[in-house]
Order: structure tokens, then sequence, then C-alpha cells
């Protein structure tokens, strides 16, 4: 395997694009009246009721390959829900009310950020549809807002392709085994208004670029307060391709800190596929060699199970590849094999785990069929592989074992492909697995229960009208005018409280890095000591900074007795802020005293004066119980030090 | 439909657009690209759809999703290319399995299944055997299935005759030997058509199940597939011979129930569980583990030859539903249109006000027959408990018993068809005929399966 963590993204032909789904804060959702509330405990719930859902015949009178696959799962869907978040139209029991026309509005506001020059003057909406039981319909109502947006990343514009606003499916509950044919669901989330943006997976070479992306849609999400916050808010859907692989959608990664090791293994697997495909090619495999003649082995086994096992010509070796870390091929097939038809991955067993060292042994799913060497050498003498044979054993009822035969040998023929298009889902360990094939453009069409929303483009240049900045440009103007780093830019949107920061600096004429301070730093140190600063009492402090009834050097002071009573009067607060009235005979003589305490003979060079300078101002700025301004200590001191030197 | 004028018809666009695509030659189904200041759009020109704004079109874009654009003087839309859509539908050979009983299913408009035009967006009913049997293809090894259309209409439309004609094809059928029929129908007015058969259907020898789908078939989470699959095997297999419903019995795909049509009702405007046996309970429940019959008094198959069919009728009967401050001068103009009979759902144990009774008399005059039936749907019409209702008896109203109003309204006009003579009304009327009438009522008929989920002492507590 080639090393995940030294790879040349634009040599190897990297592009990866976004799906980013961020809910939107509404009161309602999309197309009924629920309020828009998750439960805490998504296992606790009041009544549940069961589904089986059928792909539904295409206009040529046959399925798409897609749809099969999932209704091959075999699911049977239960669904928990709860009065209050819940109602019918949840349950699939009743048709869509009116869309909820604050969403739709916001989806035009988001494609005004972004740029967005095509916009959906009239809404239609549209089915997409999903078998896997996550929305009870068997589709999702969803619509276009607008298209051909971009956001700036590292100077360069990242294409926006589509922005969508559509209902957010429901909540999976149960994760934990893939291999049942039970899924559980909370409906809860079911109908949340979710926006949908898509960027051009052509425009992203490097991770670090993927990473920006996503951050910059984020910031639009939080700068014009649409986007709703809190966990499970956002879910981020990542295309990743390779030159020579093909596009491969992973799911469910909600921690952009996971983005790079996300795309370093996918593209690990990718080129390791690749690999595996000329291998196969060179060793004169073709499909028609692989049959799917299973053999049953069961009175091998000390078991009640069957055991069936299938002879792969000139697979020796291959089985063994390692295409992510810690996972061979062999289980990358098996995991798939698993999904669609329920056996577990571990009654799951290939020959190359008979060699010394193998990769699987390193994995989270060894085999727990128990073959040794004895039993792999009574399994050969029944199967009689040829040398460059390799065989794969499953255990499982006879329906269930030939099935996952038959997904086996299906996927191990597509690995004369390459790499196949499929939705992955990621896992903690930064590897994925497969989820679904991936689905086309076909699954869309119009939703019968819904007429068009006429939005003219009037309405929609009034919605948009007042969007204010965007991130970007903020940042270029607190960059460009007060030196502000992105980091510092974006603590100002992710507190909101860009709006007050151009207030402060505007109206009050505020010093932006004290505005900055005021805004940022001091509630943020006191969240750290569980103290919330309310914004009642910042707005009070940058009122008195600015009326210069308190001055900068008193803001601790100020902040502390404001937290424990706000409803002192000014006076009263200046009463206690116990203001030292001192003459300047007075206050000389305490910059006197505090430079002796630091001795004369450190302060030779103007080096020393930097380096004691703010400690000297602190200690008379102490002494004077902050009732003077810094700037005239530090001149106070300056004029002292230069004396005495 | 190649010739040009149909090619060239903007399907559904209206006023000065639809000009202005003909002038420039745009076709729907057609690529097209839209540009208008910086905005650039391409897509498949759709069909608009009746009762839309005039100036937009719509298009479907690359990635499958469709949206509408304001087309004014300065939007440029231009034809840049057409592709025909073909359709062809797979063959499917079905066998007719000498093992298996033989089902005819006869569609009125009801679509347990359909087929997707992607392209368009048009769900189109399955019906032909091959599109039913690839949309269900469960059903291809649990009967020989013979699908015929007789309507394609939304039950809303359905009319007397239709009923009649409906039952003539399923005495055809019963004649050629079937072993059970399926009536695919709109669910809506199911529980109608249903009585009427009841009635029309004499010693019927086989089942006949009337089945439709409560979520569209279009969609993967449709009821339909289940709903046919059942009906199937009811009208198949089962030893019973009466006109049924069956449909889901819950939310979840677990059971459906089985409900004599003559007591069955919709409950719900768009639940799968929106049918309900009221007054009693249902005749039994069929899931994937078999049927299980509730009641002991379902009549089983019987001789063929005894069947015969009954469907005389006069449709001139109408249905007043009785209302607080309702005018009298409804009956009365009924009686002016020359109506042959009356259904009155009158308020608690059947009653109307006073001010009605003058046009009572006018019914009683002219001999026109007005049954009485409740408005609270449960339970009997007794017009003995109170004096007014003596007095409504006195007009010479008749007491329409516990039938649902659908059951009553269906056996007055087959009574009619019978004869007019209001004695003879009367006695067809009050005799039970498919047990639309029932001669007790059990307690549990308000008590069981009438809505109350599994549960409801959880709910309850909780609230």
């Amino acid at each position: 395997m080639i090393d995940p963590n030294n790879l040349d993204f634009k040599k190897l032909g990297f592009h990866a694009g976004l799906e980013v789904h961020h809910h939107i804060i509404s009161k309602r959702k999309l197309f009924c009246n629920c309020p828009t509330i998750l439960e805490e405990d998504p296992e606790n719930m009041e009544y549940s009721f069961y589904r089986y859902f059928r792909p539904v015949l295409g206009e040529m009178g046959d399925f798409d390959p897609g749809m099969l696959v999932e209704f091959e799962k075999g699911y049977k869907v239960i669904y928990l829900a709860n009065e209050r978040n819940t109602c019918t139209y949840e349950m699939d029991e009743t048709p869509p009310f009116f869309p909820d026309m604050e969403a739709i509005e916001k989806g035009y506001i988001l494609s005004e950020y972004f740029h967005c020059t095509s916009f959906a003057e009239e809404i239609v909406v549209n089915r997409k549809q999903y078998l896997d039981g996550s929305i009870t319909t068997g589709f999702q109502r969803t619509f276009i807002s607008a298209r051909d947006g971009w956001v700036p990343v590292n100077g360069k514009k990242v294409r926006i392709t589509n922005l969508h606003i559509e209902e957010d499916a429901a909540r999976r509950v149960n994760w934990d085994d893939t291999s049942s044919r039970t899924v559980y669901f909370n409906l809860d989330r079911l109908g949340f208004p979710l926006t949908e943006i898509i960027t051009e997976y052509t425009d992203v070479e490097t991770p670090e670029e993927l990473l920006e992306t996503a951050k910059q849609i984020g910031r639009v999400l939080r700068i014009s307060k649409i986007g709703r916050r809190g966990l499970g808010s956002a879910r981020q859907d990542v295309n990743i391709s390779i030159s020579g692989g093909d596009r491969v959608e992973i799911k469910g990664v909600q921690d952009l800190d996971l983005f790079d090791v996300m795309c370093r293994n996918e593209v690990v697997r990718q080129y390791t596929l690749i690999e595996l495909k000329e291998e196969m090619l060179k060793r004169g495999l073709t499909k028609d060699e692989f049959e799917h003649t299973y053999v049953d082995i069961s009175h091998l086994f000390q078991s009640e199970t069957k055991h069936f096992a299938v002879i792969c010509p000139k697979m020796k070796g291959l089985f063994g590849l390692e295409v992510q870390p810690n996972k061979d091929f062999g289980l990358e097939i098996f995991e798939k094999s698993m999904l669609i038809t329920g056996v577990p991955r571990a009654d799951h067993y290939h020959s190359d785990e008979s060699d010394v060292g193998f990769i699987r042994e390193n994995s989270d799913y060894p085999s727990n069929l128990g073959i040794d060497k004895q039993l792999y050498e009574k399994i050969c003498a029944i199967l009689n592989p040829k040398e460059n044979d390799a065989f794969v054993v499953v255990k499982g009822s006879e329906k269930q074992a030939m099935h996952a035969l038959k997904k086996i040998i299906e996927r191990i023929k597509m690995a004369l492909d390459g790499v196949p298009q499929e939705t992955r889902r990621f896992v903690k360990n930064g590897n994925s697995e497969f989820l679904r094939v991936i689905h086309g453009k076909d699954r869309i069409y119009p939703d019968t229960d819904t007429p068009p929303v006429v939005i003219s483009l009037d309405t929609i240049e009034e919605i948009t009208r007042d969007i204010g900045r965007r991130p970007w440009e903020v940042f270029e103007e607190l960059n460009s005018e007060y030196g502000f780093s992105q980091n510092k830019v974006d603590l100002l949107i992710r507190d909101e409280q860009l709006d007050s920061f151009y207030k402060f600096t505007t109206e009050l004429n505020m010093n932006a890095h004290l505005a900055y301070k005021l805004l940022i730093d001091i509630p943020r140190e006191n969240r750290r000591k569980d103290v919330i600063i309310n914004e009642e009492i910042i707005e009070r402090i940058a009122e008195l900074l600015a009326s210069e009834i308190i001055i900068p050097e008193q803001l601790n002071q100020v902040i502390s007795l404001l937290s424990k009573n706000k409803h002192l009067t000014d006076e009263e607060l200046i009463d206690r802020l116990d203001i030292k009235d001192l003459s300047s005979k007075e206050l000389a003589a305490i910059v006197k005293q505090k430079i002796d305490f630091i001795g004369k003979d450190k302060l030779q060079t103007s080096e020393d004066e930097q380096r004691y300078l703010p400690k000297i101002v602190a200690l008379v700025l102490k002494e004077c119980n902050y009732s003077i301004k810094g700037q005239t200590v530090v001149s106070l001191v300056n004029s002292f030090i230069k004396e005495a030197i | 439909m190649t010739d040009e004028k149909t090619i060239y018809d903007p399907e559904g666009y209206r006023g000065i657009l639809r000009e202005r695509l003909i002038k420039d030659k745009i076709r729907t189904w057609s690529k097209v690209s839209v540009k208008k200041g910086e905005a650039y759009y391409e897509g498949l020109l759709l069909p608009r759809s009746q009762h839309t704004d005039d100036d937009y079109v719509t298009l479907k874009v690359d990635t499958g999703y469709n949206l509408g654009i304001l087309v004014d003087e300065e939007t440029d839309i231009k034809e840049i290319g057409y592709q025909k859509g073909h359709y062809k539908l797979p063959h499917v050979d079905v066998e007719f399995k000498k093992e298996l009983p033989n089902v005819t299913l006869l569609g009125t408009g009801g679509t347990v299944a359909s087929r997707l035009d992607y392209r368009t967006g048009a769900v189109l009913p399955a019906f032909t055997p091959e599109e039913l049997f690839s949309a269900v293809p469960e059903l291809i090894t649990t009967v020989n299935l013979t699908p015929k259309t007789l309507y394609q209409i939304l039950s809303e439309n359905f009319r007397p005759e239709y009923w009649v004609k409906t039952a003539e094809s399923i005495a055809k059928e019963i004649e050629s030997g079937a072993n059970g029929i399926i009536i695919g129908h709109g669910t809506d007015t199911m529980c109608v058509t249903g009585c009427a058969l009841a009635y029309f259907l004499r010693n019927l020898p086989v089942p006949v199940v009337l089945v439709g789908s409560q979520r569209s078939s279009d969609r993967p989470s449709s009821d339909g597939p289940r709903n046919i699959l059942y009906a199937a095997q009811l009208a198949g297999y089962e030893n019973f011979a009466e006109v049924v419903i069956s449909m889901h019995g819950t939310p979840s795909d677990s059971y459906n129930l089985v409900h004599r049509a003559t007591r069955c009702r919709k409950m719900h405007s768009a639940r799968r569980d929106t049918f309900r046996t009221l007054s009693d309970i249902p005749l039994g429940k069929i899931d994937d583990s078999g049927t299980t019959w509730f009641k002991d008094d379902v009549s089983p198959r019987s001789n063929p030859e005894d069947f015969y069919l009954d469907a005389k009728i006069d449709s001139r009967v109408g249905m007043l539903y009785f209302y607080p401050g309702m005018n009298p001068d409804l009956l009365e103009s009924m009686v002016d249109l020359g109506y042959h009979g009356v259904i009155v759902i009158g308020t608690g144990l059947a009653h109307v006000g006073t001010d009605v009774y003058p046009a009572l008399e006018r019914c009683q005059e002219e001999e026109i027959p007005v049954v009485m039936v409740v408005e609270p749907l449960y339970g009997f019409a007794q017009l003995r408990v109170y004096e007014t209702g003596r007095d409504m008896l006195a007009r010479g109203v008749i007491e329409g018993e516990n039938m649902l109003p659908s059951a009553a309204y269906t056996k007055l006009i087959w009574a009619l068809g019978h004869t007019s003579n209001l004695d003879e009304v009367r006695d067809i009327m009050l005799t039970p005929i498919a047990g639309e009438i029932t001669n007790r009522e059990s307690p549990r008929g308000f008590m069981i399966m009438q809505g109350i989920e599994p549960g409801i002492d959880q709910i309850l507590k909780n609230l």
C-alpha cells in the first residue's frame, strides 16, 4: 500500500466535491407544522410502527439498479416517534402541507451570499427516491433555490453548482449492528428544513482546499444566522476521485478535522483498486472465469450452521492486498456482502488469511470461522484449487450464505473495472465502508402533491437586498484595516458578534482591538470560568467607554461589578470603582516608586525599556486602582526612564 | 401522434408564451437554453400542468431537478436539441400454472401499481399483465392472475350504471370459472361500490375483494403492492364468498383487515388504515402467516350454479345530510325534481327538526320512501324513543336500522329497481341481505379495532 501520509494529490489527479447539508433555523418543518425539536433520548419514544419499501418501476418498465440493491437488503424499518414533534405527515399518512416560506426565503438569501447567478423563479418540488427507510415516503422532497455560485478558496473560485432546500431524513438509531435486517429510525428529525450546498468537484485539488471550501460555506451559514447550531445540524458528504478511479461519495463526516485522513485513506483505496485491476488483467483474468459454483463444506465444521465455499481463479494474494490501513481487499468485499445480505463480516473468510502476517489479522473484524492450517488443507482437498487460485468461505443459512457468495463473486468481477461508483459510510478510524450503489439522477421526479410556488425575480431581489457582507468580504476588510487574522474574524462570526463589532467601531468610535477584546476575549475568558457575561452588560460597557465614564483600564473591574449586579447605576458603579483622584505630583511619586522597585540598574538600554515598560505600567495602574489612562502612565514612565538613562 | 402539429404543441403552455414557443418552434421535451441577464439555464422543456402561472417555463436540469423560470421579453430562449422518448416494456412470460387458482383482476381506476416516467414525472398506472407482474413479481407465483380493465376513472366519478356493469363483468368471470375476483378501485367510494355489488351478486359463490392504495403507487412506501398480494391470497385461496374490502389494518406494513363491504367505511382522508368496520368487528385479518377469521358468520364458497345476477336499479335516489338550521325546501325540491327515494342522515337516533315535518308529509303523499339513518354512524335508528321520533314515523319515514349511509343509499337504489310499492320497498329495506343490518349490536363493535392503537394505555399515561 502506498503511504497515506506521503501523497502527491495533484499528481494523482485528486478531485473532491462537497455536499454540505445544514439545518436552517425555522419555526416549523418544511412540509408540515410540527416544531423543529429533537428528542434528547432518541430511543425512548411514545409509539412505533414499521414498513417495508419497494422500488417503483421506471418508464422503461425496469428498476433503477441502485434501487434494486436497496430492495435486496430486505430491511424491515421500525420508526419511533413522539407526539410533540411528529404528525401523520412524518408517518407518511397524510399529504404535505404548504411548504415553509421562511425556509424558501432563506434559500434565496444563502444563494445571494454564494454569488449565485441563476435563481429558480418558481419553486418546483421534486421527489428524490431513497429505499433505505430514512424517509417514510421513500422519497425526499427537495427543490432548487439557485445555481451557479462560488466561494473564494486560497485565491481561486470554487464553484457552487446548486443550492437546494429539502426536508431532512429521519435519524437512524442503533447503528451498531450493520448486518441486522431490522433498522430503526427516530422520526423527530424528519422534515427539518435543510439546505444542501453542492460544489463543483473538479475545482478542488487538495484536501486543504476541500477543508477551506467547507469552512467558507460554514462561515456563510453562521454569518447569515440561517444555519442552525448544535450537534447534528451539519453533515458533509464528500465526493472523491483520482485519475483512473471513479467518483465515490463518502457520507456522514461531521468533523472537519477528519477531512484530511478521510481523503488520504480514500485516495489510497482507489490507488490500490486500480493496481489490483492491473494485476488481475496481467494475470489474464476475465469476468467469465468467475463461476457461481458454491460448494457445501459444512461437514468440516463443528457447527449446526452451513458453510459454503467458492473458488476464485487466479486471485491468490489479491484478497490480502491492503486497500485501507489495516483492511484488506477481502474484508472490503465482505463489508459489502454483509450490508446487502446480513451475513456478519466475521462469518466470511478468504484464503489469503492463511498467509503469515496477513493484513486482516490487524483489522477490527477478523474472521471467526476458526480455519487453521489443518482445516485449510481439508478445504483445499475438497475444492482442489490450482496454484494461483484463491477461495472464500461463508457461514450462514443456506439462503443467506448463497446470497452472500453471489454478491462476493459479483464484486470481484467489478474489480476488473477498477473503482466502483458507490456511496460509502465514513467510519471512526478514517476508513469507509460500502453503503449503497450510487443513485442516478433518474431517481428524481416531480412531486405531484405540491403545486409550483411562484417567486418572481422582484421578490427574490427584495428578499436578498440587505444580506450584509459576505465572510470573505469581512475578512478582506478587517484584515487590511486592522490586521485581523482569519482566526479572529472567524471568532467574530462564530460568536455572532460581527454586528456589534461594526456598531462599536463605527457608531461608538471604539478602537477595533478594544471592541474585539470586549466582544470576544472577555466573554470567552469568563465563559471558561463559567461566568456568562450577557450582551446587555457588554452593550452598557461599550456605551460607558464611548461616553468616557470609564476608561479601558477599568474593564475587568467593571465587568466583575456588573456581572454580580447588573442593576448598578452609573453613579453606583463609579462609586464602587473607588477611583483615586491623584494629583500629577502624587502620580509621579507612584511611578518613581515602581521604577525603583524594578531597579534603575535594569533600565540601561532601550531594549530594557521595552521589556520592563509594560510591567511598570501594570504596577502603577494597580496602585492607582486603574483610575488613570494607561497612555498617561506610559508617557510618564517613558520620561522617567529617559531621565534615568 | 407524429404529425408536426402535435410535436409543436407546447403542452400545457398558454397565452403569449405559448405563441412564442410555437413561433420559435420550441417543442416540449426538447433541450433548451434560457438566457436572462447573467443567468443561464439549460435543460429539458417540460409540459406545464394546468392551473399554474402562464409566463413560466419548467426546465428539468442536468441534476434531474425541475425548476421554473419566468420568460419575459428580455429572456432569450432557444431549442438546442431534441430527443424523442422511447417506451418499451420488457416482455414477461406468464405461464398458466394448473396448480394455482384463477383470479381475475378487474380494474376500475384505482392503481395498486404504477410505473414512473422519470423524464416527465408522469405516473402511469401499471395495468397490463407485463406491467403488473414487473411491479409486483410475487403475484406470478401466487395465483393465475388475469388483469382486465373496466374503467380508468377516479372513484368519485362512479355512477350507479357503473356498479351494474362491474357486477355484470364479475358474473361473466364467475361463469368462466374464476376462483376469485379482485376489483381494483379508487379508495374514496370503494365502500359504496362494495355495497352495491353485495346486493347485486346473489348467492355469490367466490370471494370478491375490493382493493386499492391509500399512498399512491408511484412511491416506494405505497401500500398498494401488499394490498394486491393479500387480495390475491384471499381471492384465490380463502374459503369465503362475500364482497369484502381488504386494506391495511395499521400504519405499519403488518396486516390487512378483511371488512364486509356493507359495514365498512373510509374514516380518514389519507391514512393507510382508513377503512374500519363500524358497529361490528372486521371479518378477519391477513398477514404473512395467513388469514385469521374473527367472525363465524362468514359465508363460505358455494356452488356457482346457484349464483345469479340481480342488478335492477333505479338511480333516482338522493341523500340529505340533516343539520340544525337546514331549510326544509331542500327536501321539498327533491320532491319537485321527481326523486323516487331519499336517504336522510338524521341527528342522534335519526331525527330531523320539526320544521321538516311538512316536507316529510309531502313525501308520504307522493309515496316517496324516506329512509332514516344515523349521523353518529354507530348504532341504530330508533324513532320510538322520543315523541318527535314517533311523529316522524307517523309521517311514514322508514327507520334504516343500523345501515351505514352508503349501504342504505345503494340498497334503496336497488330496492326501487324492483318495486315502487312503498310497503315492498320498506320490506326490502328492513330485510338484511348482505350484512348491511346486524340483528343485534355487540358492544365490541364500538370498542375493538375502531382506531384504538396498541399501546394506548402507555400513551394515556403520558398525557
